[in-house]
């Protein structure tokens, strides 16, 4: 596993600007970043981002004002980034020890999918940010901060996806998942339930399991254009 | 719906008092931003009072700007459906569509500012034209998917709501693809995002 994959499940969340360079004191600072961290959640949760405030954060994590600014020294900002940095590397650790299990591509891209939009859906800072405040979520799921994510994910996903495919093929599997998640999380269609393994099989089974045999019989084929196949593949449906 | 038009010289065939504020605001967005836009600029710009404005707006400012977000979003698609009418198959559109879009909203300087110095503004009034668009989207290309033969267990509809769902989230994030690339795109768009969708060569 990639040394990403071992800070996040060892829970160092996340990291200053710029990476983690010292060695890490065992308790002390990162269970001080990780108080104020989930202080500010909290405080989200319940009032959303524009309302909290450092003092609302230091109050929710049991410290005063002064320790929030010297553990984060760029303030509000800082802490919100931390914030959002820590909930992703938490979703990315849980995620990775359910699709580590997985035993298929199919496993891996219906786990991913549900348990992301589980994670969305019973997110409660996230939740309120949706409702009240969405102009602070929306920027960073568009344009240039989708490719972000895009590749962010690809990265992730490589390791897993990577039992079953090459390192290219994985790259684009992995980024048509995370466009068809965030689709229907941003634009919901009646019949398809994100959180309802059935609904995400079938989308898996119509959608990307025919990319991925796609892929892998572009990457077979000689040449930088994969071509389309000349017979429909043949695929299970129950 | 209105036609496209630039932000430039407004006749009357471009359809009144209400397009010419629209207009107006876009040009003040231009220059200032939409943050900075106010119903004063836009009456100003227009050569209009302030109650015209309200007039057509009762929502004020949030509904102006709505207003010229949603404008400007049907004359992007708009543009772009003049661009691929004349495609014969599914793959012709899908290829010259994404280039078309995605060069579009490259060299839409209006909105590159906006999406670069105040994206939390625009975005979730994007997020809300986006939805609308699926459908339409969708509804442009089921007759090209009524022609093929789709794969099992798909019919032209569903499969048209997907396309549509990855042609926006294209235009918006290439990632990996290169939308310049027309042999590229090609691949693409045959390989991988027709993948599940059809199963051969339009019927004859």
């Amino acid at each position: 596993m990639s040394s990403v994959h071992l800070a996040v499940v060892h829970g160092e969340g996340g990291g200053t600007p710029g990476g983690r360079s010292a060695p890490r004191r065992a308790g002390t600072v990162g269970a001080q970043r990780l108080r104020i961290v989930d202080g500010a959640l909290t405080c989200i949760a319940r009032q959303g981002i524009a309302k909290t405030t450092v003092d609302d954060v230091a109050r929710a994590a049991g410290c005063s004002r002064a320790t929030v600014y010297r553990v984060f020294p760029g303030g509000k900002d800082e802490v919100l980034a931390a914030a959002a940095e820590t909930e992703v590397a938490r979703f990315f650790s849980s995620l990775a020890v359910d699709i580590g299990a997985a035993d298929d591509v199919e496993a891996v891209l219906v786990t991913a999918i549900v348990e992301a939009a589980t994670a969305v859906a019973a997110h409660r800072p996230l939740a309120y940010l949706l409702e009240h405040e969405p102009e602070l979520v929306l920027p960073h799921l568009a344009f240039g901060r989708m490719d972000g994510l895009l590749r962010q994910v690809a990265t992730f996903a490589a390791p897993f996806l990577g039992r079953f495919m090459g390192h290219d093929e994985a790259d684009r599997v992995a980024e048509w998942t995370t466009r068809v998640v965030l689709s229907y999380l941003v634009c919901p269609a009646d019949g398809v339930e994100l959180t309802d393994p059935a609904s995400v099989r079938r989308l898996v089974r119509l959608f990307l399991l025919p990319a991925v045999a796609a892929l892998r019989g572009g990457a077979e084929a000689a040449g930088p254009c994969a071509v389309v196949p000349e017979t429909p593949t043949r695929r299970k449906l129950s | 719906m209105t036609g496209p038009s630039g932000a430039g010289v407004v006749t009357p065939a471009d359809g009144g008092t209400r397009q010419r504020i629209l207009e107006a605001t876009y040009a003040c967005v231009a220059r200032w931003g939409l943050a900075k836009t106010t119903v004063e600029d836009a009456a100003r710009a227009a050569g209009v009072s302030r109650a015209t404005v309200y007039r057509y707006f009762p929502g004020g400012r949030d509904e102006l700007l709505d207003a010229v977000v949603s404008w400007q979003f049907v004359a992007f698609f708009t543009r772009l459906y003049d661009e691929v009418r004349q495609a014969t198959t599914l793959e012709e559109v899908l290829e010259r569509g994404l280039v078309f879009a995605r060069a579009q909203v490259l060299g839409h300087a209006v909105l590159q500012k906006v999406l670069e110095t105040e994206p939390e503004v625009l975005l979730p009034k994007l997020t809300v034209e986006s939805n609308r668009t699926v459908g339409l989207v969708a509804a442009f290309l089921v007759p090209y998917l009524e022609t093929r033969p789709l794969a099992p267990g798909i019919d032209a509809r569903t499969a048209a709501d997907h396309l549509a769902r990855m042609i926006l989230s294209l235009i918006s994030a290439p990632g990996r693809l290169d939308l310049a690339d027309p042999v590229a795109v090609a691949g693409v768009v045959r390989a991988e995002l027709l993948a599940g969708v059809v199963a051969g060569p339009p019927r004859p």
